[in-house]
């Protein structure tokens, strides 16, 4: 009994999960499109994540720069710190970043939200009166979720660049011009390609499972609190899993 | 009747202030809040043991839905597996890319251990025992649990988040293990099975280039991260109104407020432990 239930209970999860995503994708292009939440909802997840994002970039760039640099330094050849930091930011702390902030910030935040229209039965009473919740709620916030990562990264990429070159020439006196000019040795368009369709990709599957976590919830103010618990989790786990298969993919891809 | 008042003399002076000194209030009352559980760690420890063994318990495996996968030890080694794996596949292709793909095993000693591992751990525990955490204190606070704890003459900050900061101290030792040996893992299975390089020529730069020194340090980053993201979360928890909305939100605002924090402790570990040296000799 114990046993079935706990190899049922994840299926199912995993299941519902999958049902959700595809009535969200079914759900896109059926009009109403609902254009006013969608707004709010960009700028919702625009607001809430772009200082943590600032903020998260400082020291994630720092370390990275930081730890190639000393690498760099070692084997001599300290003037490529720029492809360094261009490949470490990139390719991977841009991305990784802006979805940290973004699963951490922001399908929290929808996530308690729906969570809580859903315990108070306020997703129930839309579908009495005919709206589709995944049309007027999932859809809107996967959109903004995704459109927002997107823009992020770049936001990510341009200040960890800059950090990167202020902490390399300041910090560690490597030559400004040589850093400038090392930026682009490792990294083209193929790299830069591969981090704006990873970022999107992020933001994508952290607003499905933070939809799902808060339109399946159950049991009052603890329930809402594990299933923000839970999409963090579950948004983090996706993401590391994402990054793998994306990182692998661009990789050949740049070949 | 009721009465109009004229507007007040510089609006705009007024609210920035306003705002400036409702941040320091927060910042006062966090302080406060942080030094009240430090300093309540020995009731934590000798009247309440039963509750900190029963959380690190807990924790360990988790609760919920968390549980049924796991618990915050496989998640963590999930995260740290990943990460091993993407330092891998990058460092591999950039490795190659200079023909020098043999250091891979050089690349996994130090990135892993010094970046990987103390940061994908940070995270993985800020977002499973840190916001399970924020979740549970946070529900007893809306449900008014605490109040009834309080007026029961339980001492509450003791026997809540002090117990919940020991068993996260605790807890960490086994999970930050688990997660160097995955990243450890992650990387040496890609690189050895998926690009194929031969095993030895792994281990042996890998053995030579690994710093026990580097482990102990990042070891201890660990715990020092784990006590931060364990008095962040609490602190938001413990303080959450509005609802269960206000339990959610509080949740994502302690795990941003904690990912934020603990990536500044490692970078401020790093720096004042590694210096300028990165403690070998790769050029002989």
């Amino acid at each position: 009994m114990v046993t079935t239930d706990t190899v049922k209970e994840p299926l199912r999860a995993v299941g519902g999960f999958y049902a959700m995503c595809l009535d969200t994708l079914i759900a896109i292009p059926r009009r109403p499109f609902a254009w006013r939440e969608l707004i709010a909802q960009t700028w919702f997840v625009a607001r809430v994540s772009l200082v943590p994002t600032l903020m998260l970039v400082v020291p994630f760039t720092v370390l990275t720069v930081f730890i190639i640099n000393i690498l760099l330094t070692e084997i001599g050849a300290a003037d490529f710190s720029g492809s360094g930091a261009a490949l470490g930011i990139v390719t991977q702390t841009g991305p990784v970043v802006t979805v940290l902030v973004v699963a951490g910030a922001a399908a929290t935040a929808m996530c308690a939200d729906l969570g809580a229209r859903t315990i108070r039965e306020e997703l129930d009473a839309l579908r009495v009166m005919g709206i589709d919740p995944i049309q007027a709620f999932v859809v809107p916030r996967v959109i903004a979720a995704t459109i927002v990562a997107l823009l992020l990264n770049g936001c990510v990429t341009i200040f960890g660049l800059t950090g990167g070159f202020l902490f390399s020439v300041f910090f560690q006196h490597v030559t400004p011009g040589a850093y400038v000019s090392g930026l682009t040795l490792l990294v083209g368009l193929p790299e830069v390609a591969t981090a704006t369709a990873k970022s999107a990709l992020f933001g994508m599957a952290a607003a499905l499972i933070a939809c799902y976590k808060g339109i399946s919830v159950g049991g009052g103010p603890q329930g809402v609190g594990n299933a923000v618990n839970e999409t963090v989790v579950f948004s983090f786990m996706a993401l590391f899993l994402i990054n793998v298969i994306a990182t692998g993919v661009g990789v050949e891809v740049a070949k | 009747m009721t009465s109009s008042t004229p507007s007040p003399k510089s609006v705009r002076t007024k609210r920035a202030t306003d705002g400036l000194t409702r941040g320091l209030h927060q910042l006062g009352r966090q302080t406060q809040f942080y030094a009240r559980t430090l300093q309540s760690l020995g009731d934590a420890l000798v009247r309440y043991r039963g509750e900190t063994i029963r959380l690190i318990a807990q924790m360990g495996l988790g609760s919920g839905a968390l549980a049924l996968i796991g618990g915050a030890t496989v998640v963590i080694g999930f995260l740290t597996f990943a990460g091993g794996t993407v330092i891998a596949i990058q460092g591999y292709s950039s490795l190659s890319g200079i023909g020098v793909q043999a250091f891979a095993g050089f690349v996994s000693a130090f990135v892993n251990v010094r970046l990987v591992a103390p940061l994908v751990a940070a995270i993985g525990l800020a977002a499973t025992i840190g916001a399970g955490a924020t979740a549970q204190l946070g529900a007893m606070r809306i449900s008014e649990e605490i109040d009834a704890l309080e007026v029961m003459g339980i001492r509450s900050i003791a026997y809540l988040t002090s117990t919940r900061l020991v068993a996260g101290v605790f807890v960490v030792v086994p999970l930050f293990c688990v997660a160097v040996v995955m990243a450890v893992v992650g990387t040496r299975l890609s690189v050895t099975v998926t690009y194929g390089q031969s095993t030895g020529v792994y281990d042996h730069y890998f053995n030579t280039f690994l710093n026990p020194l580097d482990l102990i340090w990042s070891f201890l980053q660990a715990v020092f991260m784990a006590i931060v993201i364990m008095l962040i979360h609490t602190y938001y928890g413990f303080t959450a109104s509005g609802g269960p909305v206000g339990v959610g939100e509080a949740v994502g605002r302690a795990t941003r407020t904690s990912l934020i924090v603990s990536s500044f402790v490692t970078v401020a570990v790093s720096l004042a432990v590694y210096g300028q040296n990165g403690n070998f000799n790769l050029s002989g």
